[in-house]
């Protein structure tokens, strides 16, 4: 990592530059010389492993700091809403690692336990839990829901250098919750076909009590809208 | 072109009453029809997520339920102009209604292809929209454009709304509860079904009946049109038996005979073309504003915009097309809308950026507007309200094909290109050319109809000179006759 300071006001010929990792010094302090009016100090750090990664600053002086993050690649968009699905159907909840990005070595798919994460291992149970991972691509299918299956999930894009997590979460509902709006809906439906028929049927009768009686009974006997001098489509 | 349109009906339509109930109810269906299969495209990323299937097998389920759609409009004709519309629209209403709670137990993609589309749904959605339509043509007659507007309104109202609500059903039940209380949802279309009572048609009265029912303001008008309609109503009656007698046959399945009707063919050759570039800039705004940079929310915002300006044009459009200036030249109107929207989106490309685009989604908003709330209405008012039905069955058949093809066609020319203004550039032209063809073939076919007119009215009056000379004499009547064939061969 290289970071380059143009300075400040008081160009000192000589300054002090050193490194820090999460707010911890490493290495010895430097003096970094003026060169073209700018400031270059150069770090290089081997990345051996999960430890390696944090965030890394450089320091110049008590002036200038610029941060870096060195991280494994993060997920992108991942559904931060819950996904629903019913007790005894199956749920499909997929992480997706973008093109850009380096694909995963491998996925792994835990269930969150409080706190904790457990690994979920789909060989051990087969008919519940089924994982298909696809280069930058994993979706993880729960069979044979239960209210025990909600909660949360995270899965895993294993890089060497560490896991990248993504957390999602599945709610289980029975078929009851969404079948009370039906019924209810439903209800409303037959009860305003049934007051608006009945209210016509009302009507009707008040004008049939008129003189035109006979006229009205004919014509309604006649099928309604066909009359015998006049062809006329019904619509 | 009013007068003898309403002496074709051979009745009086109420114009008000209970008009505005089946305006209501044709509202809601109008309001299914269009924004249903739009608003479905929510739940399209859950169903493949779950099924774990391409996007473009889903995309499928859309363009088949469209397609459905535009198919079943003649069958939806016939069944209307057989049945009625009240029947029909409640079968439509039941069968959304079924197709959506067996789709939200379905075990594989194919039964969500069988369930949501071809028959079920797609049919269903047809058999909401045209006997909305044709019912609005047999209430209203003097206001039947302001009906219409209002009745078109549905359409952006259904959008606003189900788009919203399908997302927080998605949210709380998940796509398979989802379409279990959308499938009760669509089951208010029979509550718009039942609203559409029948007409009570006043039968053009023989000698000195009182008109039997009629609603209240409808009344005065319904007595001054009948004395002076009644030679026109005469001679109307004969031709409409005539022309009865002849589509008995054809009109079982399909009317011929509306292939020869000059303002249809005008109608269709037009809205055929126009089809290719109506929806698409619709299809492609929030992605051409993506392109030029604009996030997603604002490029929503646009649509939402246009939506909203879309729905108080229609009313407005409709109530313009009313007054007496505009009604009798209607056509002139639907003409200038068509190429007003022409215009739009050749201008579009030329003003960049998000204030552009708002400015641009205001006036497509009313363009769009206009042109939906008059699309109906022209048809009505070239073929009246006796053959609409069958008509507008024809039409949208026939322009299931531009509707279908267009987005994809543009689609691909933004592909080709990797620019969106030459989309623009061709949907301009695709509404501009129509727009004028109309402009053109109208005019022309304003002065047929007027000279049509002209000779049916002076017949008519011959004929009435003609009876009252017969009531008194047996001799005078021969004379008469001779008279009728001189002029008639003088008018040849």
């Amino acid at each position: 990592m290289e970071c380059t300071w143009t300075g400040n006001q008081n160009k000192l010929p000589n300054i002090t530059g050193y490194w820090k990792k999460d707010g911890n010094e490493i290495d010895s302090r430097l003096t970094v010389p003026l060169e073209n009016e700018q400031y270059n100090l150069k770090g290089v750090f081997d990345i051996v492993g999960e430890e390696s990664l944090g965030n890394y600053s450089c320091v110049f002086g008590s002036e200038a700091k610029i941060e870096f993050v060195l991280a494994a690649p993060q997920m992108g968009e991942v559904r931060d809403k819950p996904i629903v699905s019913y007790a005894g159907d199956s749920v499909v909840i997929a992480c997706k690692m973008e093109e850009p990005k380096p694909k995963p070595s491998t996925w792994h798919w835990y269930k969150a336990n409080g706190t904790d994460k457990a690994l979920i291992d789909a060989a051990a149970e087969p008919h519940r839990y089924q994982i298909h991972s696809e280069g930058g691509k994993s979706t993880l299918t729960v069979r044979n829901l239960t209210q025990a299956d909600a909660g949360f999930y995270y899965c895993g894009a294993v890089y060497l250098i560490s896991t990248s997590l993504g957390r999602l979460e599945v709610r289980v509902i029975t078929f009851l919750e969404p079948l009370k709006p039906f019924i209810a809906i439903v209800v409303e439906v037959l009860v305003l076909v049934a007051v608006i028929l009945l209210y016509e049927r009302k009507s009707k009768k008040k004008s049939i009590t008129g003189s035109q009686k006979t006229k009205k009974e004919k014509r309604e006997n006649s099928g309604g809208e066909e009359s015998s001098s006049v062809r006329q489509r019904k619509v | 072109m009013a007068p003898a349109a309403a002496a074709n009906l051979g009745y009086t339509p109420p114009d008000g009453g209970w008009g505005w109930a089946v305006v209501f109810g044709a509202f809601i269906c109008i309001g299914f029809s269009y924004a249903f299969p739009k608003s479905l495209t929510i739940y399209f990323k859950a169903i493949q997520e779950y099924f774990s299937v391409s996007y473009s097998e889903i995309a499928w389920v859309s363009s088949i339920m469209l397609a459905a759609m535009y198919a079943g409009g003649p069958v939806s004709s016939i069944l209307v102009n057989r049945y009625g519309s009240r029947p029909v629209v409640m079968l439509g209403g039941l069968m959304v209604g079924i197709a959506m709670v067996t789709a939200s137990f379905g075990k594989s993609i194919m039964h969500i292809y069988l369930c949501n589309n071809a028959v079920p749904t797609g049919f269903g959605l047809a058999f909401n929209l045209q006997p909305a339509l044709t019912i609005i043509g047999t209430y209203f007659h003097v206001k039947r454009p302001l009906a219409n507007g209002l009745a078109m309104t549905g359409s952006p109202v259904f959008l606003s709304t189900l788009a919203p609500l399908n997302q927080f059903l998605l949210d709380s039940f998940g796509w398979r509860g989802s379409f279990l209380i959308l499938g009760s949802f669509t089951l208010n279309c029979c509550v718009a079904g039942a609203l559409m009572r029948p007409v009570h048609k006043q039968i053009k009265p023989k000698p000195n009946a009182e008109p039997p029912k009629s609603n209240g303001p409808a009344h005065e008008k319904a007595a001054t049109e009948d004395t002076h309609a009644q030679s026109a109503g005469l001679l109307a009656e004969q031709e409409q038996s005539r022309s009865s007698r002849s589509q008995g046959c054809a009109s079982k399945f399909v009317d011929w005979s509306l292939f020869r009707h000059r303002g249809f063919m005008i109608y269709l050759v037009g809205n055929v073309i126009m089809f290719f570039g109506f929806f698409a800039p619709v299809v492609f705004l929030a992605p051409y504003a993506k392109h030029q940079g604009i996030d997603e929310y604002s490029a929503a915002f646009l649509l939402s915009i246009l939506a909203l300006v879309d729905m108080f044009v229609r009313p407005g459009t409709g109530l313009i097309a009313n007054t007496k200036w505009i009604r009798p030249r209607i056509q002139y109107f639907f003409s200038l809308a068509v190429a007003y929207n022409g215009v739009c989106h050749l201008l579009c490309p030329l003003v960049p950026g998000y204030v552009g685009l708002v400015l641009y989604a205001v006036f497509f908003g009313v363009a769009f507007g206009m042109v939906s709330s008059l699309l109906f209405e022209v048809l009505m008012d070239l073929v009246g309200a006796h053959r609409f039905s069958t008509a507008v069955g024809l039409c949208t058949i026939i322009e299931c094909g531009p509707v279908l093809l267009g987005p994809p066609i543009s689609g691909a020319l933004v592909d080709i290109y990797g620019d969106y203004k030459y989309m623009y550039y061709a949907c301009g032209v695709m509404m501009l050319v129509p727009g004028i063809f109309f402009l053109i073939m109208h005019y022309y076919n304003y002065k047929k109809l007027d000279e049509e007119e002209r000779k049916r009215q002076s017949e008519a009056m011959r004929m009435r000179s003609g009876l009252s000379v017969r009531v008194e004499g047996e001799e005078e009547h021969v004379k008469m006759s001779q008279v009728d064939e001189t002029a008639d061969e003088a008018d040849g």
